[in-house]
Formats: C-alpha cells, sequence, structure tokens
C-alpha cells in the first residue's frame, strides 16, 4: 500500500492527529510486529492502532432512563392526584410508613443500601471503561487515517483455529481468543510433536499478522498426543 | 467518541454517583460506622446515628409547612425530571442519519445533493464485490457536515482481514471520496467472520 497522494485536504487529516500522538503512542508490544512498527515510524495513524472503539452505552443508559421515567411520573401522578383531594394512593403510604418507621440498621434498610452502593458502582464502571469487549481493535490501512476496524472475536477464533487444522499432524483444533491472549488447543495424530508445535506457532503467527490486530496477543499452544 | 457517547456516559456516571452516595451514607450510619472508625460527622450531617430514620416525623412536618410554593415545586421538579428522562430515553431509540450530502466539494455546488442511503449502497456494493467478502452492509450516520460510515463486512472462511481492509481503503472508500468531493470522513469497519464448521482446506 503506497500513501495516499490525494486530494488536497488530506494534509490537514494527519497533522491533526499528530498533535494526539505522543499521547497514546504505546511502546510496540513484541518484536515481530513490523507493520506496526512501520506505521509507527510514519506515523501516519499510530494515534488510532492501540485504541478500542467506546461504546455508547446505549442498552444501560435506556435502562436508567426508564427506571427514573418511571419513578418520577408515578410520583407525578399520586402528588397530583393527593393535591386534587383524593386519598394518597397503597404504595406511597405504604413507602413512607416504612421509611419513617425502620431504622437504617434494619436488615432491609443495609440491603437495600448495600444494592444501590452495589449498582452505583457498576454504573460508575459502566460510564468509564470503553466496552465493546468483543472486539478486537486492527491497524488502520495506510491510506485511510480516519478508518477505525475492530474484528469480532469469534471470527479471529474461527480464521485462527482454521490455520490450525492446515497444519500437517493436527487432527482437531480448537482457539480461544481473548482480549491479550489466545490460547489454540491441537490433537497430534501423527507427526513428532515438537515439529508439530513448531510448524502450529509459525501458522498462528502468521494468520495473526493476516489479521492484523493492532495488539497482538499472546499465543499459547497446547497440544494432546491423539493416536487411537 | 460520539456526542451520544459523553452525554450517555456522563448522566450514567451521575446516577451511579447518586446511587453510591446513598447507600454508602446508609451503610456508615446502620452499621455505626462513624463510631467505630471515630469519625465525627459535620453537624447537620444526615443519618449519623445506627436508630436513625430515612424520613423522620420532624422531616415530614417541616417539609408539610413550607408555605403554599412547597407542592407546586415538588410538582414541577417532578415533572422536568420525568421529561429530562423521557428525552434520554428517546435519544437512546433514535438513529441520527444526514439525510442528503452537498456534493462537489467546497464549496458545494448549489442544489446537488446526494441522498445518505444511495451512499451507503454505493459503498456496500463495491465492498461487497471484493474477495473475500460475503456481505457488505453500510449506514451513514450523523449530521450532514459531521457524517460518519459505519461499515459491516461479514468475511468469508478464506478472508484475511488486513488484506480486506486495505482493499476497502483503496476501493469502495476512495471512490465514494472521489465522487462525492466529500472531505475524509471518520470511518467505522466491523469485521465478522461467516460461520462455519472447521474443516481442512486444500
Amino acid at each position: 500500500m503506497t500513501p495516499d497522494p490525494g486530494p488536497a485536504e488530506h494534509g490537514s487529516a494527519p497533522s491533526a492527529h499528530r498533535a494526539a500522538v505522543p499521547l497514546t503512542k504505546e511502546p510496540d508490544p513484541s518484536g515481530r510486529d513490523v507493520p506496526g512498527r512501520d506505521l509507527t515510524a510514519g506515523e501516519r495513524d499510530s494515534g488510532h492502532r492501540a485504541h478500542r472503539p467506546w461504546s455508547a452505552r446505549r442498552v444501560p443508559a435506556a435502562l436508567v432512563a426508564s427506571v427514573i421515567l418511571v419513578a418520577a411520573v408515578a410520583a407525578l401522578v399520586d402528588v397530583v392526584a393527593v393535591r386534587a383531594g383524593r386519598p394518597a394512593s397503597a404504595w406511597r403510604r405504604h413507602l413512607a410508613d416504612e421509611l419513617a418507621t425502620r431504622p437504617v440498621d434494619d436488615v432491609w434498610m443495609l440491603t437495600g443500601a448495600a444494592v444501590a452502593a452495589a449498582v452505583g458502582v457498576w454504573l460508575l464502571v459502566l460510564a468509564l471503561t470503553p466496552g465493546l469487549r468483543h472486539w478486537l481493535p486492527l491497524r488502520s490501512p495506510a491510506g485511510c487515517p480516519r478508518l477505525r476496524a475492530s474484528l469480532d472475536r469469534d471470527g479471529a477464533a474461527d480464521l485462527l483455529r482454521d490455520a490450525a487444522m492446515r497444519v500437517p499432524g493436527v487432527g482437531a483444533a480448537r482457539v480461544r481468543v481473548r482480549r491479550h491472549r489466545i490460547k489454540a488447543r491441537a490433537d497430534v495424530r501423527f507427526r513428532d510433536p515438537r515439529q508439530v508445535r513448531d510448524d502450529l506457532t509459525a501458522v498462528l503467527d502468521e494468520e495473526c499478522d493476516r489479521l492484523a490486530l493492532a495488539r497482538p496477543p499472546r499465543i499459547v499452544v497446547r497440544l494432546r498426543r491423539r493416536t487411537d | 467518541m460520539t456526542q451520544r457517547s459523553v452525554r450517555n456516559r456522563s448522566l450514567l456516571a451521575l446516577a451511579g454517583l447518586v446511587l453510591l452516595g446513598g447507600g454508602v451514607l446508609i451503610l456508615f450510619a446502620g452499621l455505626d460506622l462513624y463510631r467505630r472508625l471515630d469519625l465525627v460527622p459535620p453537624a447537620g450531617w444526615p443519618l449519623t446515628h445506627p436508630a436513625d430514620v430515612l424520613l423522620g416525623s420532624a422531616d415530614r412536618a417541616r417539609w408539610s409547612s413550607q408555605g403554599w410554593w412547597w407542592w407546586p415545586a415538588v410538582i414541577a421538579a417532578l415533572a422536568v425530571a420525568a421529561l429530562l428522562a423521557l428525552w434520554w430515553l428517546l435519544a437512546q431509540l433514535s438513529r441520527r442519519r444526514p439525510g442528503s450530502l452537498p456534493v462537489g466539494g467546497t464549496p458545494p455546488q448549489e442544489g446537488v445533493e446526494l441522498r445518505d442511503r444511495a451512499l451507503g449502497d454505493a459503498i456496500a456494493t463495491e465492498a461487497g464485490a471484493l474477495p473475500g467478502v460475503d456481505d457488505a452492509t453500510v449506514r451513514i450516520t450523523g449530521r450532514p457536515a459531521h457524517h460518519r460510515t459505519r461499515v459491516g463486512l461479514t468475511l468469508t472462511p478464506e478472508g484475511a482481514p488486513g488484506a480486506t481492509l486495505g482493499a476497502l481503503c483503496e476501493g469502495p472508500l476512495r471512490t465514494a471520496r472521489r465522487s462525492t468531493g466529500l472531505p475524509d470522513m471518520p470511518t467505522e469497519v466491523r469485521l465478522h467472520v461467516a460461520r462455519h464448521k472447521p474443516h481442512r482446506a486444500e
């Protein structure tokens, strides 16, 4: 891929990114990540390549908004009804009684408080972490500095498993892709297991390069002998 | 991060802080941690003793005797809270689309516009024909001036993500940029791999 000679507006975008580069640049995780190193040297899109996209957190936001909406509308309806001269509804009298009679060392109050604190911590975690843990960020191609790509972890596992099955001597293979580690388990049917391990490691390394992962995970290979 | 992400995360953090603060306040009083840890809460601090209740009769009497403005104020506050929650909920359901995009570089040619769907379909058609790509869906989101492209690609089992990304950048995306004269737009690509059984290639 050659750098895009392209239209004039290209000149402005990379320079804007260049300002952000020193903040986000990371030491190269391993020596074999040669393409990534080239990109860093070219400093075209290295600001993007280590970043996971951030989730918009739509589902938790919708849930919290619904809870607030329901509570506010229920309270509003009841307060207006009482102002209009009708008696307060049962749930409100019950709630007020409970809150007025149970001291704070009551087990229900303590349980409720602990649950509220736990939910609060969870919401804070949701607000401050990127999310999208199921997606592996990929390196942007040299010509498109504003392109961000990510690969499904299950898809990456399927591709790596197919690559492992191509190694002579491997009868069955299972690959689990986690965010920082890839674990490959293979059954060896024939050939010297040491040779199979070397071949398998080489093939998985090569396939990992084809995946163009922004942070190549560590690859762990486990072999099992199967001669039946 | 998009504007919606920033807004959602700020409000979630606010809700989390309120819940956490309330819970910790009750736990501190309920487990009598102030006395055990020799902490002295400041004057006027709510809930300092295990026998305290959340809604004391003194509180209720004080609220009820605030005067004529108290209940209208409560009703207004509840109505504002309900409306804000409704707005926040609806903001999750809608997806902003630019509608039509000006074509022809800067300044845009008078009256020449391109529907976002047409641009998305054109990119999807060209991307779907790339080698190793099974299926492509493209959506253009955001405002006309700050639109973003979201590409979803499903690769065949023989596909190579790195090479496909390069081809996508050199092919459909560059074509779209050149033919519309639009500036380089932020693009988000999500790659899937078509599910398949393990098989021996070759």
